[in-house]
């Protein structure tokens, strides 16, 4: 087996990780299918792929969270089943998450110590400080004993966590997404320790979407598209315009979606709602979203493109009124509603198509008909001054579920018990009633069958052709291509870029997904044509 | 061919409503087997107690007087469970009405007529200031309501029996650690019971419907069950939050004041006779429904009768506190096993 990228080993020697045909079901989703993968001794493994491509699902398969529905786990050449994550640490198999799972008001000793059965049953703080100092110092990774996790940065949290899983003796390292919480500086640190890890005969499996430290730092490279394996290549014969187009995928089949019907109505010369220069933070008081400027036309659709949690949850709350800018200015069809809040967006003619609909665009407890008002039930003929009519409550739910073609068989049951897909047609078309003016839909699909999904897109078209202002938030680049007028990628809490749909390049939206600035000036591409 | 269980999203009314009745059941029959266990004669003195308490009118005015607290004390939890808060501070509520009701009864001269509408007031202002500072607490630092509403009946429990018993006592001197009996009482309504009993269901019904027939309740309903969805739909969670909670103390707070205005007459330590925590046990059994309230607080009245026949009978009253709390577990575990149905059907394809 030739394995270019990786350093000579003696012949015989079995890969440190071996999966063969991994497959995972969850209900109405494959999230693996077929996966194999092979990690050596010395090797930094990338694996790379958009968000929902499988990648932490088949790394929960290998630390033992879920249990495969197909498929084999071979480590050091002994085929195992692990039970729970005890049993992966146990074989070698450690992993440090994305959010650390550290108890904050301990100190660093103690929560190396935690859980950990080669802990004494009785020791003082002070062996313990001693113990993790000897630790740290060995394993080459510094940290500071008695400190409280609440006094570290991010990047020192990372350390502890790291140190944690390799004091377990583990000699498969998974880091997920491990640089997005880094500083440069504190990342080029954890690549250093992650070499000098290798460089002992272990490997390091590291999860990414970022194509240029993926290319800097691994040795090979397997991307995963759609719950499978596309390809695994070593480092040096790759581009990060190869992967691009490996991750997001070759056959991107051009519908005609774009395209107006005869009745339709024009792209507006206005735009409905316009962003200027604006800024939000979240609750700790981090950039959630700089600088952003963006104009959105009655009668198009614009696409927001992107790696999941590079800001567009925060753009679609801001665009409904649910989250208030820190500084920029925001107009809504003229009007300055840089202070309006989530009822005035929504009685100004702004639909919104949640990304969470169980979490925050329904009550999931409550019946299908409470649900079906939450828009109307403050004019009539749902209320009246003050009252409100259960009964004109039930006739707009009815109206609202004829139009999704969703059958419910109980306007009283709690809407939990519709499916997914009936729950989002159902907010769909319950949004569109109010969507006058604006349309705001985060991963309509998410979650959706392929019939589904056209339904929802020929909503949207429907809303297009009457006037209405659209942007559809999604991970699906396929989707956004055939559907909206332009594309605007984000990163980090930026826009990088707008493209036009029509001949648009998907290496360089790729390119750009990864934190690349769009070739074009971006304020330029902003304005409306 | 394979039986196995299968969890339904939720249980149907009818399914649920059976397994309450089977769980009340089971828990009688269980208390009933653990007093024949300890000698006694569970099935005499099951035909003691049902004799007792519907074979007369006496009975069931006893019935009446208990279930008008209870009704309450139900309500004020039920109302604050409809924007998901728990209110554990019924019963300190409870004191604080009937604290201020009788200081006004002892301390302002005027007419009955127009004294009971103002302890009325006095009561439901006392209610609602006990569960201000919990309130305010939730509101705007999130502050566990379910601790500080606790908490703070200890205090109101204690400021009572300091008020009772020091500058408050009778200074006739009749009785022992309570005050004077106030001049003012609330008329009968049928045989012994008070007009707080009709009064209590009215509240029960008013609040049921100001839930389902305005624009506020069913803002109500959508905060308190996803307060991200009221979000989203631009209502003010904090204040629907606010102002319910105020009106669950307020209603606790009339729990007082009728209860001493109406059948004490006079404040003393203990009068609340845990009707504050009761109420939680009522509200639970009526499932945060107002008008349920009023059918758990009929169940519980009968139990809390039984009690006292009981003890007559010579057994031990914490028996009676055995026999509530196995009712609950019993009702939460029906509630459980009401989500599942039998199916029997080909295994499940891999």
């Amino acid at each position: 087996m030739a394995m270019p990228g990786v350093t000579e080993r003696p012949p015989g020697t079995p890969p440190l990780v071996q999966l063969r045909g991994i497959a995972k079901y969850f209900p109405g989703v494959v999230a693996n299918q077929d996966v194999d993968l092979e990690v050596w001794p010395g090797e930094i493994h990338a694996l790379l792929g958009e968000n929902g491509a499988g990648k932490s699902t088949l790394m929960n398969v290998l630390t033992g969270i879920y249990q495969p529905d197909a498929g084999e786990i071979v480590i050091d050449g002994y085929l195992k089943s692990f039970a729970s994550p005890v049993e992966a640490i146990a074989a070698g198999i450690g992993m440090v998450h994305q959010h650390f799972k550290l108890v904050r008001a301990f100190t660093v000793a103690e929560n190396i110590h935690l859980g950990w059965s080669e802990t004494p049953r009785r020791i003082s703080a002070q062996e313990l400080e001693a113990r993790t100092a000897q630790l740290s110092a060995s394993l080459n990774l510094a940290v500071r004993p008695g400190a409280r996790i609440d006094e570290l940065s991010t990047g020192e949290q990372q350390r502890v966590e790291i140190l944690r899983v390799l004091a377990r003796k583990a000699r498969v390292l998974i880091l997920d997404e491990p640089t997005a919480v880094l500083t440069p500086s504190e990342a080029r640190e954890l690549f250093k320790a992650l070499k000098e890890f290798v460089a002992r005969g272990n490997a390091v499996i590291f999860i990414s979407h970022k194509l240029d430290e993926v290319l800097e730092i691994s040795d090979r490279i397997t991307v995963l598209r759609g719950g499978r394996k596309v390809a695994t290549e070593p480092t040096g014969a790759c581009s990060e315009k190869m992967l691009a187009k490996l991750m997001v995928g070759h056959e991107i089949v051009l519908d005609d979606l774009r395209a107006r019907g005869p009745n339709a109505v024009a792209k507006a010369n206005e735009p409905v709602v316009s962003l200027r220069e604006v800024t939000a933070r979240d609750s700790t008081g981090h950039v959630v979203l700089n600088k952003v400027s963006l104009d959105i036309a009655g009668g198009e659709i614009l696409g927001i493109a992107g790696v999941a949690g590079n800001g567009q949850k925060e753009l679609s709350e801001l665009l409904t009124g649910m989250r208030a800018a820190s500084s920029g200015q925001i107009t809504l069809g003229g009007r300055d509603v840089s202070t309006a809040d989530a009822a005035d967006f929504s009685d100004f003619g702004v639909g919104h198509i949640p990304e969470d609909r169980l979490r925050s665009g329904l009550a999931p407890a409550l019946s299908v008909t409470d649900n079906a008002v939450i828009r109307e039930y403050d004019r009539a003929p749902v209320s009246l001054g003050p009252w409100y009519r259960p009964r004109a409550a039930a006739a707009l739910a009815r109206k609202i579920a004829e139009a999704a073609a969703v059958m419910v068989p109980n306007y009283s049951m709690p809407i939990r018990n519709l499916s997914g897909g009936n729950q989002q047609r159902f907010v769909a078309r319950r949004e569109m009633r109010i969507a006058t003016k604006l349309l705001v839909a985060a991963y309509p699909s998410r979650g959706l069958d392929v019939g589904a999904i056209n339904t929802m897109m020929r909503y949207f078209v429907e809303l297009r052709d009457a006037g209405v202002g659209i942007v559809v938030i999604s991970e699906e680049l396929e989707e956004l291509l055939n559907l909206s007028d332009r594309i605007a990628v984000m990163f980090h809490g930026e826009i990088m870029g707008i493209v036009d749909s029509a001949g648009a390049d998907i290496e360089q939206i790729g390119l750009m997904m990864g934190g690349q600035r769009a070739a074009i000036p971006v304020r330029a591409a902003a304005m409306v044509h | 061919m394979a039986i196995r269980l299968q969890r339904l999203p939720s249980a149907s009314p009818a399914i649920a409503l059976a397994a309450r009745a089977i769980a009340i059941l089971l828990a009688l029959v269980t208390a009933g087997l653990l007093l024949a266990a300890s000698g006694a004669q569970p099935l005499k003195l099951a035909q003691q107690v049902l004799k007792s308490t519907f074979g007369s009118g006496f009975g069931l005015e006893d019935v009446g007087l208990l279930v008008t607290p209870l009704i309450l004390t139900g309500l004020s939890v039920a109302v604050a469970l409809r924007i998901g808060a728990w209110n554990i501070g019924a019963e300190g509520q409870f004191y604080a009405g009937a604290f201020a009701a009788t200081g006004v009864a002892l301390f302002i001269p005027g007419p009955t007529i127009v004294m009971l509408p103002l302890m009325f007031v006095a009561g439901a202002l006392g209610g609602l200031l006990w569960i201000l500072i919990p309130t305010l607490a939730r509101a705007y630092a999130d502050v566990s309501e379910l601790i500080t509403t606790l908490l703070l009946n200890f205090v109101a429990t204690l400021l009572v029996y300091y008020v009772a018993t020091g500058p408050w006592l009778d200074p006739g001197g009749h009785a022992l650690g309570t005050t004077a009996r106030l001049k003012h009482d609330i008329p009968e309504f049928i045989g012994m019971v008070h007009w707080g009993f009709p009064i209590a269901i009215l509240l029960a019904v008013i609040t049921a419907a100001a839930f389902s027939f305005t624009r506020w309740g069913y803002e109500v309903r959508i905060a308190g069950s996803n307060p991200q969805a009221a979000k989203y739909a631009g209502m003010p969670f904090r204040r629907h939050l606010i102002v319910v909670m105020l009106l669950s103390g307020a209603i606790a707070g009339i729990a007082g004041m009728l209860e001493v205005a109406g059948t004490v007459h006079r404040l003393q330590g203990g009068i609340s006779n845990n009707f504050g925590y009761l109420g939680i046990m009522v509200a639970v059994l009526a499932r945060g429904s107002c008008i349920g309230v009023i059918a758990g607080a009929a169940l519980m009245a009968v139990i809390l009768n039984s009690g006292i026949i009981l003890q007559t009978q010579g057994i031990n009253t914490s028996t009676v506190l055995a026999i509530t709390g196995l009712i609950l577990f019993f009702t939460a575990v029906g509630d459980e096993l009401a989500h599942f149905r039998i199916v029997s059907s080909k295994p499940a394809e891999a």
